[in-house]
């Protein structure tokens, strides 16, 4: 099966935020009330929540000289391996084939090392129920199996949200800059962080300037503690060995019964 | 007149230690009510806050008292330090309790702890952390029975239990290196070594320990190691916000090293305070042979940090006056630098209230250590902060302050402190036990 992947053209986007109110819709999750914040970003709410999956954020940025509105999108990126699903000790977070990284939440514990794992801070938990649960964006996994495309893509009216397979739109987004290279930052956000990514994003301004994460390993989360949790049957049986051989050796004198020599440590 | 309560006397100390475990326990119950949003400050940038640091990842490290004598024992046959085995084997099953309690007021859905039996996941430290705490309650758990038996003259069950003992360790080792690896090769190799061992055993052509069987020390040796040394794989997890003072490709194997040290302390400073507490003589020159080990393990500690920060080329940021390094020079001080300074001392090296304030200071360090992986030394995006709250510390100390009661009760009913353990072998029903069991 080919990967689906999700294109953010953000010079398209003119922050209708038509996507967030799909999104809302699509899973019916709660409005929120919000208060206005300090801090970068004008946009409402400020941050992804339990309750919001998909976000514009409205950012002023100095483009010519001039302050201009520049809009972003925060949502899950859906990682080609997703930290998340490699930090879940119970697979509560699966990775599709398909692209999608969904959530089951019967099995979660509640643990929220999905959220610590995470480079792009996007799991979030419900802190204010008794049983809580963690929320994501789903690129709309039941919706791609119906035949349909995500919720956001199918509600933006200006394209800035294409749907297609992963490598059709890496081409797509490296015609569009090559089309337009004063245009363009020359970077898909998306396309190595954190070993790749099926929401790739293109921008007119430097991606640190939107707000993006920039301190995104390109390698896949799990690569940096996969040697760790290698070296545990090897760590065992070592030490088994070990101490197996050295209680061999120091209590070869006392096998038969002999007096115990009193130990000392050296 | 003493008044008493299962034969721990009622003084003001432990009413005031009853009083916070009561709060901090009722606090704890409102959080399943009302949320962990409403009793913490926790929030969607920082998932992880004081209860992890403190609770996990402190309280397991200090906890590892019990696996560094059993491994003193086991490796060196510092025969000595018997007397100290029963006392932190019962602080380090209590501690593990304990930290399975505050686990239930961390996690999300607690009722749901089972899942990590069921649904495998090798892939995650979480996996193999669950799985450790699971395995060494129950070896610590079984390593303590023995004081129970004694307790109430129960030689028969005593005597199938040091013949079943070595192995259902065999069978929890075995069946935590088919989690972890889901490989049936790793799983023959372990348990072909380890069968091999205890038939040796059994044949008589390796020694056997008559208080307590080996394989059981050795599991519990390897639990710890492995447990030890997940809880820092757990933040191999997040190069991208863990500040690089401390974020090390060999976290794993620096908490486990720095365990040690405060494990050693923790052994001095339990026996130091239950000795005045029940009235007793402190075992001081072996206490001062312990407090050799510690200045070993201290020194490995510090040579190990240095050598990575020095690799790593992180030396110059330590010198910048910013919270991360404050922090960090904070933990360096008190837990490392000074009691290593003192240990060295020959004046205080040889005082038994100097090695008392140097493991003190071992104990403080580490766990600044631990919340600075788990809290200072992490970087949230969006402008998240995070401070404890109140409610957060009130529950901590409440599981806590109940966990030292628990152990005072069980001291003054159990033989944990009593020199003379009859030995299995020794009491006639006993031996005919074991014959008939072998």
């Amino acid at each position: 099966m080919k990967t689906k992947a999700l294109l953010i053209d953000l010079p398209r986007c003119t922050g209708c935020r038509g996507c967030q109110v799909a999104c809302k819709q699509e899973y019916k999750r709660q409005a929120e009330k919000t208060t206005f914040f300090g801090g970068p970003g004008y946009q409402n709410p400020a941050d992804l929540s339990a309750e919001t999956w998909c976000l514009v954020t409205y950012n002023e940025v100095l483009v010519n000289g001039r302050h201009d509105w520049v809009f972003g999108k925060r949502q899950c990126m859906h990682c080609e391996v997703p930290g998340c699903a490699s930090a879940c000790p119970v697979k509560a977070l699966e990775k599709l084939d398909s692209g999608p990284v969904i959530y089951h939440r019967e099995k979660c514990i509640g643990c929220r090392y999905c959220m610590l794992a995470c480079p792009f801070v996007v799991p979030r938990f419900e802190y204010e129920t008794w049983n809580p649960y963690i929320t994501k964006c789903t690129m709309c996994a039941h919706r791609q199996v119906a035949g349909g495309i995500p919720a956001c893509a199918k509600a933006c009216p200006t394209g800035a949200i294409t749907f297609g397979d992963r490598e059709v739109l890496i081409r797509e987004a490296e015609h569009r800059i090559a089309g337009n290279p004063g245009g363009y930052v020359h970077h898909i956000y998306g396309m190595e962080e954190a070993g790749g990514t099926c929401v790739l994003h293109i921008s007119s301004v430097p991606f640190e300037e939107l707000g993006y994460v920039m301190r995104v390993p390109r390698s896949p989360m799990v690569a940096h503690t996969e040697p760790a949790m290698k070296a545990v049957p090897m760590v065992m049986l070592g030490l088994a060995t070990v101490l197996g051989a050295s209680y061999a050796l120091r209590t070869r004198k006392q096998r038969d019964n002999q007096p115990a020599e009193s130990g000392h440590i050296s | 007149m003493r008044r008493s309560v299962l034969n721990v006397r009622l003084s003001i100390g432990t009413l005031a230690l009853a009083a916070i475990a009561v709060v901090g326990i009722g606090l704890a119950l409102y959080r399943f009510f009302s949320g962990i949003g409403a009793v913490s400050n926790l929030n969607q940038g920082y998932p992880w806050g004081f209860w992890i640091g403190a609770d996990v990842l402190a309280g397991i490290a200090l906890a590892a008292g019990g696996f560094v004598v059993a491994g003193l024992m086991h490796m060196f046959g510092g025969e000595r330090y018997h007397p100290l085995v029963r006392p932190t084997i019962l602080t380090a099953f209590l501690g593990y309790l304990l930290f399975v309690v505050a686990l239930m007021v961390d996690l999300g859905r607690p009722w749901t702890i089972w899942h990590m039996i069921i649904y495998w996941h090798h892939e995650s430290p979480m996996f193999e952390v669950g799985w450790c705490v699971m395995m060494y309650t129950t070896i610590l758990f079984m390593e303590f029975l023995p004081v129970v038996f004694e307790r109430f003259r129960l030689d028969r069950p005593y005597a199938i239990w040091m013949n079943a003992a070595p192995w259902v360790a065999i069978a929890l080792l075995v069946l935590f290196t088919f989690a972890m690896t889901q490989s049936v090769v790793w799983v023959l190799a372990i348990a072909a070594v380890l069968i091999a061992f205890e038939w040796l055993i059994r044949l008589g052509i390796i020694h056997r320990d008559p208080r307590m069987p080996t394989m059981l020390l050795m599991a519990g040796i390897i639990f710890s190691t492995l447990h030890q040394s997940s809880l820092g794989s757990l933040f191999l997890m997040v190069p991208h916000k863990l500040n690089h003072i401390w974020y090390s490709p060999i976290l794993p194997i620096s908490f486990f090293v720095s365990a040690v040290a405060a494990g050693v302390a923790m052994v001095i400073v339990e026996s130091t305070a239950s000795a005045w507490y029940f009235g007793r003589k402190v075992e001081e020159e072996l206490l001062k042979d312990v407090g050799h080990v510690l200045t070993w393990a201290i020194f490995f500690t510090l040579a190990l940090r240095t050598t990575d920060l020095v690799l790593r080329g992180v030396g110059t940021e330590l010198l910048v006056f910013n919270t991360p390094s404050i922090a960090f020079w904070i933990e360096a001080l008190v837990g490392l630098i000074i009691p290593l300074a003192l240990l060295l001392t020959p004046q205080f090296a040889t005082s038994g209230r100097w090695l008392l304030i140097a493991s003190l200071m071992v104990i403080t360090g580490l766990v600044i250590n631990r919340m600075n992986v788990a809290v200072v030394g992490i970087t949230s995006t969006y402008g998240a902060t995070y401070y404890p709250h109140w409610i957060e510390v009130a529950i901590t100390s409440g599981i806590v302050a109940a966990g030292v009661l628990v152990y005072l009760v069980i001291c003054s009913n159990f033989p944990v402190f009593a020199h003379e353990h009859r030995r299995p072998a020794e009491t006639p029903e006993l031996a005919a036990g074991l014959a008939a069991h072998a």
